[in-house]
Parts: C-alpha cells; structure tokens; sequence
C-alpha cells in the first residue's frame, strides 16, 4: 500500500480494516458502474432552456456549460430579477406578473414526463416556500386523488384529535392531493412516513432537504438542485462532489428508466473547473469522524471485558493514522541516505565552528535587540543621520556563513510609526542606493545593495528591524530630495564620510546611547570572547570554507527535518485520542464518577445511561437534588434545554417560577465545565458549558392543549425536533422517569421515595 | 465487623488471640466513618436545610431520615442511602455472576444467583459454541440443553435489569459460559468488592478464579480461551482422529491441581467465615500463610487457622494504613 494507490471505492479500506480488526475472512461485493446512467443538465436562472453539461457516457460538453452561463440573467441587470435584494427571493416569487423559474422549471418537466421528480434545497424554510409555489399546478387525476386521500386519512386516524387540527397536518393534505410532496426533518414523524409512502407514485413533485439523500431509498426519474451552493455553518459554499454524488444518485430508478436525469439551478457565474469538479468528481473520502464521550468512556468501563484503549486501537481513526505511516518512514530513509550521502571533510571541527558562527549571531542580534528597543533609539533616529542597513540576500534562504554582512548605507529622512493591530511597528525612510526591479505583473520591487555597488538613490522605508547600526555623523543634506540629482549628492557625501571613517563612526550604545543594563554588558562580553575564538580557530583559514559551511548548513536541515518526521511517526503510533482519553478519565475520576482503579461508582452508572445529552451535567444535576421538588411541566422545559439545538430569534423569556431552575441548571454545567478546563490541556479546542437557557414553550409539549402552540413557536421544525429528542431522553428513563414520578407519587413506601426511585431505578 | 458467623471451639489462649485481633482491626476500621453503620430505625444525620435525596433504605418520619435496613449510610453528593450487608444480591450492569442453571425453559436458561428472582440467560445471547453468529433456529433451541443442563455452573454478564426487576444475562464472550472441574462456593455478596477484573488465573498453581459478584466463587482448573475459529479446525482435526481411534480421551484433573482447588476453596471459607473482604490478593496470602505453616487442608477450617488469619489480616491492614 502505497500513497499512489487510488481507492476506487470505500470497500477497500472497510475491507482491510475488517481483516485488521477480526482477523476473519470476509468478501467484498461491489459494482463498479452505474446501471442507470446519468445525464446532467443546467438551468440557468431566468433563462428558459435546458443545457447538457454532461451525457450518458460522462463526457463534459464545455461549450453547452458556456452557452448555459452566458443564458444567465446578469446579476447587475437590477430591475429584471433582483429587485428583492436576494437571489433566493428571485427563485422563490419571480418576476411580477410571470412564473417563477421553479414553476417552468416543474411545468416543463411534467411536459417531458421527466417525473417523478425530486427538488432538493438546503433549508427548510425554502422547502415549504417552493411548494408553496406550486399551488397553482395540479399532477394527480382523480382517482389518485381519492386514494391520496384514503391513504393520509388512515395514516392520521392514529392521532388524536387535537393532534389533527395542527396547521402542519391540515395544510398538507390539499398540496398532496396535487400530487406535490414536501419532506425535511420538521415534520411530524407520522407525516413524513405518509409522504414516503406516497411517493411510491402518488407524488409526482417531491420538495425535500439534504436529509432525503441519505438513508432512504427513494429514487425518482429526476432529480433539481435549486441552488448549487449551501450554507454549511458559516459560510455559502459550493456543494462538494461528495454531496452532489449522493444527492444526483437518487435520481434514475433502475429497471424502470433508461436513464436518470440531473438539473442544476444555476443563479451566478460558476467557472467551468468548479462544475467540472463537482460534477465529475469523486466521491468524499471517508474520514473517520469518531470521538470519545463520557458515556461512552463509563460504559467501556464498568464491563469487565470493555477496554477504551483497545476500543480506540481498533478504530478506524487509527487505522487511518497508522496508514500513513510507512509513507512518513519511508521519506525518513530517503532524508537520511541523501544527508549520510554528503561527505564533508575535517567534519568536526567545522561544526565546531559552523556553530560558533551561529552562536555569534544570535548574540548579535539580542545585542541589537537591546540597541533598538524604542526606549533607546527613538531620540537617535534623527534626521539626516547616516545609517547601515541590513541587505537581504537574493535567494533569502541562503544565509551567508561569514562574520561579514553586507552592508548598505543610506540616511534618514524620517520615522514612522505604524499602528498595527496588537502593536506599534516603527519603520524608518531612508535614503540608499537601491536595486529597482520590475516582476511581471509591473510591480516595483525596491531592495536596498551594498553601497558600491550599482543602484538608484530611492528613499525606501525599512522596518526599524533591518537597522544594523546607526552613525553618530549627521550629514548636511538639503531638504528638497525630490529631484535625483539632490539624492546623489546626498549619497555622495554618505560615501565621502564611509572613504574617511571605513566604521562609519558607530554611535557607542554605553557612552552616547547610555545604555547600562546589565545583560547588554555580559552579551557584550561573550560575544568578544567568541571573536578572539574565531580568530584562534585553525579552519578559518583553510580555503572554501564559504562552500563548505553551505553543505554543513544543508546537512543540518536535513537532520532537523528527519527529526520532525520522526516525531510525527512516534505520535501517530502512540495512541490517537490518547491524551484525550488520559484527561476524560481524569475528570471522572474528579467528580466522582469512577475510582481510581478506574471501577465505575454510583454517579457514573447513571451517568452510563444517559446517551442523548450531556451526561455529566445531568447526572450532577440529579444528584444535586434538582429534579426534587420540580413539576413535571418544570421538569420538561428544564430538559428541553438539553435538546434544543437551533437558535430561536425571539425566545421568550422564561416564566419566573422557572428562573431557580435555570440558575442551578446554570450552576452545575458552569462547575462541570470548570472541571472539565482545569484538566484538560489549555490548548484543547472544545468548548465547555455552552447550554444556554431557553424558552419555556416546551413545556406545553405534555400538556396536550398547548402542543398545536408549541409547534408553532419554534419555525416549524425545531418544535417537532426537540419534541423527539426529548422522548428519547425520557423513553431512556434518563432523567426524571416523567410518567413514573406521576404514577407513584402517591405511592410512597418501604423507604423508598418518588425522587431516590428515580435515580435509583437507573442504577438499580 | 459484628456479623462474624464464628462457632467454634475455641480453647481459651485462642480465645483471647481471637479478640485481640478483632479488637484491633476495629480500632483500625473505626475513626473512618464511625456513625456510618445502622440498624433498624437509626436516625441518620442529615442537614435539614439543604436538600436531600433519600434514597434505599431509607424513610421520612417526623422529620427524621431513619434507616430501615441494616447497612452501611452512603452518600452521594445529596443523595443518602444505605448499604445493606446480610442481603441479597443487588445486581449492577456489568456485572461479572457466576450462578447455577436451574431450568432449561423455552430459547432461555434461568439460572439461580442470589438475587430476589432468578436470572435469565436468553439463548439469542449466548455465543454459539462455533462461534458463528446468525439467528438461533428451532433446531438450536432444541439442541438447547447441549450447551447447558440443569446443575450446570454457568458465568455470565449482568445485561440489563427489565422495569419488572427481572434480570437479564449474557454471555457474549469465550470467557463466559459453562464452568466444569472445580468448586463453586457461596459468599454474602458484599464481601465481594467489585473491581475492574473477577476473572483471576493463578499462574503458579494453573488454577481459575472467577470472583462473582454475587458472591458466588468459582475455582477450577485452568482453562485456556480459545478463538471460536481455531477451534472448528481443532473440532475438525479432533474428529479425524476420533475416526481413527474411536476412543475419545476424557482429560483429567491431576491430583495435585485437584488439592489446590480444595486449599483455595477452604481459604475462601475461612475468609468468609471471619467477614473479610474476598479478593484475589487475599485469598492468595491466605493460601501462603496455611502454606508456611504447613496446615493440611482439612486442618484450614479448624479453629488455629482461623484465628492464624485474624491476626494476619489485622497486621495487613495496619501496615496498609502506616502507608
């Protein structure tokens, strides 16, 4: 296995896992074509035709992608399509008094008898908005309309009914009478079943999310994107073909169509290497999005067999980490043949100086770092004072080995102070001779060279960093540098003072700096010392030392980089997450929930239980006795707290006698977040303690009256969303056994009371 | 400390021996957690002010938290409740038990454990003795009593308690099942501490020891974990040979491993009958001890013995406390 190997499909690498892990044999049974071929085409926004972009036999006609671009409504063209401001607005409602394009789109479909069709869009709220578009359209004839009918009554008959008279039951039926479908993850449970149902042919126009493509088989003849880019958190962004290949998949049913057809909504210019990507793309690579809760660390815990590590060695985290290690290896052989390669004579005597070199200029530059701290060189940057810079080498990387720079010489016409975001950056004009460049796309890039040599006199401004020195002269120079004969004069009389003092007459940092910390004394010193070493060391005077530092040089990078190599191969082969796992157990073991022989304890047997939210919050809750005294109602829109995932603009505010609630909720996930940042490292990027408190509306959901008000509150799906995953919460006997606590309230005996019966039960 | 089922004859030096030690030990024990055992209708202390939960064994009266078990007061964060000692298993999932069938039922085992009802091992959670998995058929349910009969010693998991507080098992592992050659003992539960390993190989003696939550206690003779694939071929090859020969060998238990199971056995006994805690570095200094001073085994469960570990485990444990 090799890093060229290409996976075709995901088989592959499930199959060598498998074998990995069990040590069984095991088949692997694929098809490697599609048995219903796709055609791709697009339809540009405001246009009205279809344009094939890719055929059966997956070619792409880039000459149709253009042609569909160029069919495009101009986004600039204002009062054609987007006077509503956003593009989605302009596919929704169209053009005063014309279809909008979803509607031709639909018509023409039905036209061709391209249905079933599904249109799939990336939100909800545009989901229902699409059908509602089509309300003027009718797909079904009577007799589907009967037994459409027939079908939703009995499905709905199961509810009560109060349940019945909800808008989101009542309203659907009309649009499915039309045979027009909608299908995202805020509808009714019971609703969306009917609608799969219906689709098997009583649905001819499906409104679906993302969520349609996966876990169902439900193909259709067709299939639209209305949009071609989504919004995934914090930005729109093109769909990647992974998406696009599963989503385009459900279209074309095998043994019924010919072939499956595919339409992109396109809205705004999309280069043609985009679509071709997305298009033609493969598929995701699969990457393994395994993580270590708590529950999930107690439960491998309390069973004698269970074994996080081992949990964590057979993952298939790690066995996409320990892939890539023969790879990292194998680069580390070819490093290190290519530096054992380079023979270099007298070696060590030349390291010995190679490093003296580097020892002497590191403590050159903290000298200048003392120098040019604004404390003391702000008086000094005068200007007309003369000054050396540093002169950056052409090819940057290469460093010069010897003790002699190159130095450029210029004056100072003024310092500037640049205000940055965290600091201020001095940067200094100066006069100098530089090397005027022009790259290719016509920029001018200036660079200061040693004074002798060639160069235009330009005022440059160099960050106060590449300062080398400053002179104590300050030249007389004329105000008026503009014209350039004034800045080679200026210059020359710069190079008059270097031909009579070849120093420069440096300011002396202790006398006319009056610099006197101690640490500047001492660097001072050593570096003195290093020079009388320089001057003593026998392989300074040997010839090609320059050729021979820049080899040594090269050697040593190569060994630095073998070194991180090796690193990278020593932690991927320790365990992944084993930091992780090591800081997890340590906050159990803080609060209590395991031993430290890492046997599970009370605490962390109810904790065990608790798999759909936050399992230490809650359990620290129970045991803090909030759920005592709380009512049911209380109960329920405390937990919903735990459920609730999507932000609601307006939440109301919680009801008074719910604010005691909310604070100890506030409390104690505050003091398990505390625990959980103390241990774990600081670098950690998880973020703790974020349940916010929400409105109270969920608890209407047991009051059956208020449930219709309750849907509505949340946009229609969160309702609906939460709602389930508190039954999940309560069906687990998670938390506060609901029902029990009603039905046994009463029923007080035996020293067993309501709210120890309900942690107990769980660990019972 | 105070439930020691000790009825022996003790002559009088062993006598004095005897609560000499137990004196000690409570000395040891007692600045712990002084006020923390309860009988019957003890007021257990608790702050009014703050909110508690009362949990097991425990019951509001007047105002007062009483105790209606006699046990141990334990506290968890608000939660009170108390530890009974002389009682029943109490059964926690994860539980390592070692128990015994009962009756062969329909696809499942019940199996006695100590526990107010009788566990219930389902056939659909057992391991297939080949180690396949696929749905259990009629014939697999009628070939039931294959894998195990009435009287059999089975080891098992504890998988979930039903809201009925029936107890379901399971035996997902090689290591579980069926126990043979060696000696079942019953304990009270709670001198069994659980721990992250009841599955004990003494190496040295080639003996097993699975510590049961429970309280039952299984030594036996050593048996290797075999891989359910390894062992069609071994099946296989064992066939061969059984067409050949025609005699199929019956393995047998050497004497030696054979008194080792026995010395265990009574060391577990001895402990069990002082009330201390049954773990595996116990009973191991215990078999030392009777090995140094070359007590017989029928000797282990006179009175000298007993007295011999009293006084060594209340010296064990003051030097675990000077550390």
């Amino acid at each position: 296995m090799n890093s060229e190997t290409v996976w075709f499909n995901y088989g592959d690498v499930i199959l060598v896992l498998l074998l990995q892990v069990h040590k069984q044999p095991c088949h692997i049974v694929y098809t490697d074509y599609r048995p219903t071929p796709l055609q791709h085409y697009v339809f540009p926004a405001g246009g009205s035709g279809l344009y094939l972009v890719v055929d059966e036999k997956a070619k792409f006609h880039e000459d149709s992608f253009q042609k569909s671009l160029n069919a495009l409504v101009p986004a600039n063209d204002g009062d054609k399509k987007r006077e509503n401001g956003k593009s989605q607005k302009g596919l929704i409602l169209g053009k005063l008094g014309e279809e909008s394009d979803i509607f031709k789109l639909v018509k023409m479909i039905i036209q061709r008898q391209y249905d079933p069709v599904i249109l799939f869009s990336f939100s909800k709220k545009e989901c229902e908005a699409l059908a509602m578009q089509m309300s003027k359209m009718d797909l079904n004839s009577d007799d589907e309309k009967d037994s459409v009918e027939t079908i939703f009554t009995s499905a709905i008959d199961m509810l009560s009914d109060d349940d019945k008279k909800l808008p989101q039951v009542s309203n659907i039926l009309p649009i499915l009478k039309r045979g027009i479908g909608v299908h995202h993850s805020g509808l009714l449970p019971i609703l969306k079943e009917v609608i799969e149902i219906l689709f098997q042919g009583l649905i001819k126009c499906l409104f679906a999310t993302e969520t349609f493509s996966i876990g169902l088989n439900m193909p259709a003849k067709t299939v639209v994107f209305t949009n071609v880019r989504k919004f995934d958190g914090d930005k729109f962004r093109w769909l990647s073909s992974g998406e696009y290949i599963q989503m385009s998949g459900r279209a074309g049913r095998r043994g019924v169509d010919k072939r499956g057809i595919c339409i992109l909504m396109v809205d705004e210019k999309m280069e043609p290497a985009v679509a071709k990507s997305m298009l033609k793309g493969s598929a995701d690579s699969l990457n393994s999005a395994f993580h270590l809760s708590y529950n999930m660390l107690l439960n491998q815990l309390r069973s004698e067999d269970g074994d996080p590590e081992n949990l964590l060695s057979n993952s298939f985290f790690q066995f996409q980490a320990d892939r890539a290690i023969p790879d990292i290896e194998k680069q580390i052989k070819a490093l290190q043949e290519e530096r054992d390669s380079m023979v270099i004579e007298e070696e060590e005597s030349l390291r010995n100086y190679y490093n003296l070199i580097l020892q002497y200029k590191s403590l050159k530059e903290d000298i200048r770092e003392i120098v040019f701290s604004p404390k003391y060189c702000l008086p000094f940057l005068l200007p007309n004072r003369a000054v050396c810079l540093d002169c950056p080498s052409d090819n940057g990387e290469q460093q010069s080995f010897s003790i002699e720079d190159q130095d450029a010489w210029g004056v100072i016409m003024k310092f500037n102070k640049v205000k940055s975001l965290s600091e201020e950056i001095l940067t200094v004009d100066v006069l100098t001779r530089c090397l005027v460049s022009r790259d290719g796309a016509g920029k001018k890039k200036i660079k200061p060279v040693p004074f002798k040599e060639r160069g235009e006199p330009v005022v440059v401004s160099v960050p106060l960093s590449q300062v080398k020195s400053l002179s104590s002269a300050i030249m007389n120079i004329p105000k008026d540098y503009l014209q350039l004969e004034a800045r080679e004069n200026a210059l020359k009389k710069v190079s008059e003072l270097l031909s009579r003092h070849p120093d420069g007459i440096p300011l002396d940092p202790e006398v006319d700096m009056k610099i006197r910390i101690s640490s500047y004394k001492k660097t001072v010193r050593r570096l003195e010392a290093l020079e009388n070493l320089f001057e003593k060391h026998k392989i300074a005077k040997s010839p090609l030392i320059a050729q021979k530092l820049k080899v040594l040089h090269m050697k040593e990078e190569l060994t630095a980089k073998i070194k991180s190599l090796e690193k990278t191969v020593r932690s991927s082969t320790a365990l992944a997450f084993k930091d992780e796992l090591k800081a997890r157990k340590r906050v159990l073991r803080r609060l209590g929930y395991i031993t430290s022989d890492n046997v599970v304890e009370l605490k962390g047997k109810v904790a065990c239980e608790i798999s759909s939210a936050e399992e230490l919050t809650l359990t620290e809750l129970m045991f803090s006795g909030v759920f005592k005294e709380a009512k049911v109602e209380e109960l329920v829109s405390l937990l919903s707290c735990f459920v609730w995932r999507e932000r609601l603009p307006d939440a109301a505010k919680p009801r008074e006698e719910l604010d005691l609630l909310f604070i100890q909720l506030q409390d104690t996930d505050r003091r398990a977040a505390e625990v959980q940042l103390t241990l774990f490292s600081p670098t950690h990027p998880r973020r703790f303690g974020s349940i916010t408190v929400l409105s109270d509306n969920v608890a209407g959901r047991y009051r059956r009256r208020e449930f219709c008000a309750f849907v509505q509150t949340g946009y229609n799906g969160g309702g609906v969303c939460v709602g389930k995953r508190l039954q999940v919460l309560r069906d687990h006997g998670d938390c506060s056994c609901f029902r029990r606590e009603l039905d046994q309230s009463d029923k007080e005996n035996g020293g067993s009371s309501t709210t120890a019966h309900r942690s107990c039960k769980i660990h019972r | 400390m105070m439930m020691r089922k000790i009825q022996l004859p003790f002559t009088q030096t062993q006598k004095v021996r005897y609560e000499r030690a137990i004196e000690r030990l409570q000395s040891l024990s007692s600045t712990v957690n002084s006020d923390a055992s309860v009988i019957v209708t003890d007021t257990i202390p608790v702050n009014h002010e703050d909110a508690f939960l009362k949990g097991h064994g425990t019951s509001e009266v007047d105002g007062e938290l009483l105790a209606t078990v006699c046990g141990v007061v334990e506290r968890v964060d608000k939660l009170v409740y108390v530890r009974t000692l002389r009682a029943r298993y109490k059964p926690e999932v994860g539980d390592i038990v070692v128990g015994r069938v009962i009756e062969v039922a329909q696809k499942r085992w019940r199996v006695e454990l100590n526990f107010t009802q009788d566990g219930v091992l389902m056939l659909s959670s057992m391991n297939m003795p080949d180690g396949s998995q696929r749905r259990r058929t009629s014939v697999d349910e009628l070939n039931m009593r294959n894998i195990f009969v009435e009287h059999d010693v089975v080891c098992a998991e504890v998988r979930s308690i039903q809201h009925d507080g029936s107890l379901q098992l399971h035996a997902r592992s090689q290591k579980y099942g069926k126990l043979e050659k060696g000696q079942l003992l019953k304990v009270d539960p709670y001198l069994v501490k659980r721990s992250k390993h009841h599955f004990h190989y003494i190496e040295s003696l080639g003996i097993d020891l699975i510590i049961g939550c429970n309280g039952f206690i299984w030594v036996g003779e050593h048996v290797e974990v075999r891989d359910p694939v390894m062992m069609i071929d071994d099946q296989k090859d064992a066939e061969m040979i059984s067409s050949s020969s025609s005699t199929k060998e019956q393995s047998h238990t050497p004497l030696e491993t054979r008194q080792n199971i026995c010395r265990i056995g009574n060391a577990i006994r001895v402990l069990s009958n002082l009330g201390f805690t049954v773990t595996v570095e116990v009973i191991t200094e215990t078999l030392n001890l009777s090995n140094s001073k070359n007590i017989d085994i029928h000797n282990m469960l006179g009175s000298e013995f007993h007295v011999v570990v009293a006084e060594n485990e209340a010296e064990r444990r003051r030097e675990k406390r000077k550390k």
